[in-house]
């Protein structure tokens, strides 16, 4: 059962873009790039932290398995399930289940708001990092927001408490936005927000005894199925000469760079 | 019969979204704030308008459309303030919502659209049934002409927002606008010292090329003003030479740097990952070799 001044971070096992894998035909060999907790959520748990010494409660973790097949992607996503809880979250809830692989906004969002009720968790806040690292479209907190019907502040990189008040500013293209709510919120935040290190490896030997939960499909009530389909990923081939420019001193190679700018037409005179 | 509705503020991208819409059909428009609303009347017979631009009001007038009007596409351009409001109406009635769309294409009820991915590492393209909520990446749409007299409708949306503004801080700008320059040269951790980026704007100056960094430049050490920033959360930039000095190559830089024609990369590492992502490779270190390329530039003249 819950408490008042329960945190929930959302967080995810995303494809590891830095480990990209190409099919011969130039498609995204997916089930050969592994998941790694997405660098947005990482900030976000540790924000959670910070503000768990203000609010007294627990932190709760809730993950969607997106990327199947399931049994392949287990160690990956239990791995990113073990760093939020080496970094301060207190007991960890994951959906895995085939049948909603490759999953999309849609589901993720539904099953979070699912697995909130069923655990009977009502969290003041609701924490998430602005985007995942693969596919990066920043929607999820703001469906959880109007599902649960509550105040959404997207893209904070800064959060402040005062008492049941949250005073974050947003973080927009042409302006720092400073606003206010009443708890509970959601609050997606950016990477500017703080600086999350690593976790020690006391902190990773402790994650093991804390409580996680794996809940499947048929133990959660309304998941809406996923509606978007994945027809085709290509890699994004640029690709680069890389030849090295060389020459006997640094004169001699900037003569060359000269050569290549006047070439290119950017030199003016 | 509304089949569209097109969220706008400028008419550059009025003219873009309506070509999306007109894929589909018979389009309105709802704008908001400081708006461009009397050149949007020539891009749509209607246009709503409310006074508010937070994303509360935003969503909260999307939403009051999207009930009255019932239409098949919602669209915009991709901007923060919409990705927060249009994500919560998707949430609401668990629409599909794909951001930073283009190549978009319409079947029957079947829609296409493409999308980076990966940390802009690949292009995705993606298959969904309307109804759905778009936002558009800008400057990848034809232009369409407008040819409409539309009539404008103030739209109230009462005073019903849960998160209250309390100040707006303008960003400090560096005066650059990478998106539209032909030469940029870059720099990152390879400086030393803040005051050592003097060696680049010199060269910069002389070569007539912007300024442009990587994400710890302006992000975390914050020697820069966020509009010189290229990368993932950043600026993606297309110019025809980007020249960096210090900068090792993450991948959340090289989704910026995709459309640039010449790459070319000044490192002291010759290990440096970024040689791998350049045309051109030089292995030097920057504070002997800028001031030589730049003494070299100067006796051009």
């Amino acid at each position: 059962m819950s408490t008042l001044g329960d945190i929930v971070v959302l967080i995810k096992p995303a494809l590891n873009p830095e480990m990209i894998r190409s099919l011969p035909d130039g498609g995204v060999d997916f089930d050969n790039i592994p998941l790694k907790l997405s660098d947005i959520d990482r900030n976000a748990i540790e924000e959670a932290n910070r503000l768990k010494e203000l609010l007294k409660g627990k932190i709760y973790s809730i993950t969607i398995s997106t990327w199947g097949p399931i049994a392949k992607r287990d160690k990956d996503i239990k791995m990113a399930i073990q760093e939020g809880l080496a970094k301060g979250v207190d007991e960890a809830i994951l959906l895995e289940d085939d049948s909603i692989t490759p999953g999309d906004q849609i589901t993720t969002a539904s099953a979070i708001v699912s697995i909130l009720n069923k655990f009977n968790i009502k969290p003041d806040i609701i924490l998430t990092g602005e985007a995942t690292i693969d596919g990066f479209s920043g929607q999820v907190a703001g469906r959880v927001a109007a599902k649960l019907n509550l105040p959404y502040i997207s893209f904070a990189r800064k959060i402040d408490l005062n008492g049941n008040k949250v005073i974050a500013e947003r973080d927009l293209e042409d302006y720092v936005e400073v606003v206010e709510t009443q708890l509970p919120a959601v609050i997606s935040v950016t990477r500017e927000i703080n600086s999350p290190k690593p976790p020690t490896l006391i902190q990773i030997r402790m994650a093991s005894k804390k409580p996680q939960h794996v809940v499947k499909l048929s133990d959660l009530t309304n998941v809406a199925m996923p509606k978007k389909k994945l027809a085709e990923a290509k890699v994004l081939s640029v690709k680069r000469k890389q030849t090295m420019i060389e020459g006997k001193s640094l004169e001699e190679v900037a003569d060359k760079l000269i050569e290549i700018l006047e070439q290119e037409g950017v030199l003016k005179h | 019969m509304v089949d569209v509705l097109v969220v706008v503020q400028k008419e550059a991208d009025a003219s873009e979204l309506l070509t999306i819409a007109k894929k589909v059909g018979e389009p309105v428009a709802l704008t908001y704030g400081n708006s461009e609303i009397e050149k949007l009347t020539k891009y749509f017979n209607k246009v709503y308008r409310i006074k508010e631009d937070d994303p509360n009001s935003i969503f909260f007038a999307i939403k009051t459309l999207y009930e009255k009007l019932n239409p098949k596409l919602v669209v915009g351009m991709s901007s923060k303030n919409l990705k927060d409001a249009y994500s919560r109406l998707a949430g609401i009635y668990d629409l599909p919502l794909a951001t930073d769309i283009f190549d978009f294409n319409v079947s029957g009820s079947k829609v296409t659209y493409k999308r980076s991915f990966l940390s802009g590492r690949a292009i995705e393209t993606e298959e969904v049934t309307m109804p759905l909520l778009l936002l558009v990446s800008p400057r990848k749409t034809q232009k369409s002409e407008g040819n409409s007299n539309g009539s404008i409708e103030e739209l109230s949306i009462g005073n019903s927002s849960n998160v209250v503004i309390k100040e707006r801080k303008e960003k400090v700008k560096g005066g650059v606008n990478l998106e539209a320059a032909e030469f940029i040269i870059s720099v990152g951790r390879g400086f030393k010292n803040k005051d050592d980026l003097k060696l680049a704007f010199d060269l910069a100056e002389l070569a007539g090329a912007q300024i442009g960094c990587s994400r710890p430049i302006a992000a975390d050490l914050k020697w820069l003003t966020e509009d010189h920033w290229v990368g993932l959360s950043g600026k993606k930039v297309a110019p025809k030479v980007y020249l960096m000095f210090g900068i090792s190559g993450a991948p959340q830089h090289l989704a910026g740097i995709t459309d640039a024609k010449t790459v070319i990369a000044v490192n002291n590492d010759k290990t440096a990952p970024i040689f791998k992502n350049a045309d051109y490779g030089i292995v030097a270190d920057l504070y002997q070799f800028i001031p030589i390329l730049t003494k070299k530039l100067k006796e051009r003249h």
